[in-house]
């Protein structure tokens, strides 16, 4: 008895979540939804909730007839790897020696990386515009991996270093006896044991690149560099009520963060609450 | 630590050891070099920049010390006011309702049910979507004249007629503050959810045997154990949303007429419509006093709870 009333209120709970969770996702839907609507529609009153006429117009203007998105897709990509190419390339071996070394000045480094964190992004812009426009790094790939690290890069440290100090002790001592030194010992033995945490970090490095726009705003004056959340910026302005069209780039842009969110959910919940909570 | 007791036992390896008592340090450096290259520097010129009049006339020549005059400048523009206002306001009202409705899930996604852990990553998808695709979403669905907000506020009887939701002055900043209240929920969530998931079981058995109901429950067991998690997520919460600008950039740019303007967008302005680089430059300083004093206050807390 008591058991099949639990499982009712198991099945109760479950179609509450659910109703929940395709509530609160409507704006998802939404924009999907509008992007496969004939733009006649979306001008219907009362409007649809369900896709009548699905077609897929939005999506070949956009991406066939008319390269320019590609570009901006193109950029991004670019931006967002060597984002979190960069950062990996930097923050492992600090978060290494953070982890498990002894080092002088330790706790302000790690202060320092926390209070970074907080830093305003168009507090940051306005100094690097002018410093990047001196050696020539405005309207560059390389200028806006730079900018994204600021933000990527204390976060990958941050995070990565739990992983490293979880490793049992004496490792290193172990790999110096088998003849290892300081630098093969940790290319060796201690990094591929960190692969999850920096897995964590790479997804969340290439969110940040995928998704900024501040830089991609401040640090750009040609539009061949510009990542792709200015291409949907300024498509905002260009054809304002082509809504149908909008949401096809938007739900463009956000592809490569769908499925990174399916297949590597598991590393994105980790990093949420060790960025946040943890030193 | 491990280095010294290693060379202690074999003195003759002394050399090899004394070189990695400093290569350790080459671990860290490219952080360090990047730190100091690409934020403390940018920072202090920042700074620098602020207590000198640049423009976009003498950008590129010799700058000289103009004291506080941009401050001045800045402290007697009542922009600067009505952004200091709404970037308060915004910050408020975005935290209370991500956090109080980030809360309710979080208790409701902690009982055990079939389905539970796919609906939870589900939600997390509003928060890593990039937010230029949110804002221009719910710039869609709040547009004035075929806005899906419009059709179902007025089929529910809340509103009688439709709203230019971000063109009118009443509404702009309300608007993007719901949409920052969207993606900032299942952040919330997921956050408490990991800290009531640490909670001991052991307590709540106890207390049931003691016949206290679930609102005596929530009262004295889950929020004073909670309240380390809940401090340090309204610190890191006031922080990061007073600092928001993509949201509200894209979706009505400040306005209309400065009604939807916060500090961030009045730092843009100048610098990078008007150029007037040095007093972009003191609104950036004066948001980054204030983000300093909250984040000691948010460091203090978190090596509080950590000793705790």
């Amino acid at each position: 008895m008591m058991n099949r009333r639990a499982q009712w209120k198991g099945a109760g709970m479950t179609v509450i979540g659910a109703v929940i969770t395709l509530l609160f996702l409507f704006p998802v839907y939404w924009m999907v939804k509008t992007s496969i609507t004939p733009i006649t529609d979306l001008f219907s009153s009362p409007p649809h909730f369900g896709v009548l006429n699905a077609t897929f117009t939005a999506y070949y203007n956009n991406f066939i007839h008319n390269t320019d998105m590609l570009r901006y897709i193109g950029n991004s990509f670019i931006i967002a790897i060597g984002t979190m190419i960069m950062s990996l390339l930097f923050a492992t071996p600090a978060a290494y020696a953070l982890a498990r070394l002894d080092l002088k000045g330790k706790s302000l480094i790690m202060i320092l990386l926390l209070a970074i964190q907080m830093l305003p992004g168009i507090m940051m812009a306005m100094p690097l515009f002018i410093m990047f426009s001196k050696v020539h790094l405005v309207n560059s790939y390389f200028g806006l991996i730079l900018a994204d690290m600021i933000h990527a890069l204390p976060f990958a440290v941050l995070v990565l270093r739990p992983s490293f100090m979880a490793l049992p002790k004496g490792l290193e001592e172990a790999a110096k006896i088998d003849g290892c030194n300081q630098l093969t010992a940790f290319t060796r033995i201690i990094l591929p044991l960190a692969v999850p945490g920096m897995m964590t970090v790479a997804v969340f490095c290439f969110l940040f690149g995928w998704g900024d726009f501040i830089f991609g705003l401040t640090l750009t004056t040609e539009d061949s560099v510009r990542p792709l959340t200015l291409g949907l910026y300024r498509f905002i302005g260009q054809y304002g009520t082509e809504w149908n069209n909008l949401m096809a780039v938007a739900t463009l842009a956000a592809l490569p963060i769908i499925i990174i969110f399916i297949g590597l959910q598991r590393y994105v919940v980790g990093g949420i609450t060790a960025g946040s909570m943890k030193d | 630590m491990s280095d010294q007791s290693y060379s202690a036992a074999a003195p003759r390896t002394s050399k090899r050891l004394r070189n990695t008592a400093w290569t350790r340090y080459l671990f860290v450096l490219p952080v360090i070099l990047f730190l100091l290259v690409f934020i403390i520097f940018p920072i202090v010129y920042n700074l620098i920049l602020s207590f000198q009049n640049v423009t976009v006339y003498n950008f590129k020549g010799h700058h000289a010390f103009a004291g506080l005059a941009s401050y001045v400048k800045t402290f007697k523009d009542p922009v600067f006011y009505t952004a200091l206002g709404n970037s308060v306001l915004f910050t408020v009202l975005s935290l209370v309702f991500q956090f109080s409705i980030g809360f309710a899930l979080a208790l409701f996604f902690n009982r055990s049910f079939p389905g539970r852990g796919l609906m939870r990553s589900l939600m997390l998808l509003a928060w890593m979507l990039p937010v230029v695709i949110t804002a221009s979403v719910f710039q869609w669905m709040l547009n004035g004249d075929y806005g899906v907000v419009n059709y179902i506020l007025q089929s529910l009887g809340i509103i009688h007629e439709p709203h230019s939701w971000l063109s009118e002055n009443g509404t702009a900043l309300l608007s993007t503050i719901v949409a920052n209240i969207w993606v900032g929920i299942p952040f919330n969530m997921i956050i408490l959810l990991s800290g009531l998931q640490g909670l001991p079981e052991q307590l709540y058995e106890a207390a049931k045997l003691d016949g206290a109901g679930k609102m005596l429950q929530f009262r004295h067991i889950t929020l004073p154990l909670m309240r380390p998690t809940i401090l340090i997520l309204l610190m890191l919460g006031i922080i990061n949303t007073f600092k928001v600008f993509d949201m509200i950039f894209i979706m009505t740019a400040g306005g209309p007429v400065n009604s939807s303007n916060v500090l961030p967008i009045y730092a843009y302005q100048l610098s990078f419509t008007k150029f007037q680089f040095s007093q972009g430059a003191s609104v950036s300083m004066i948001m980054f006093a204030i983000l300093t004093v909250l984040a000691v206050i948010y460091l203090r807390m978190s090596s509080k709870e950590e000793a705790a």
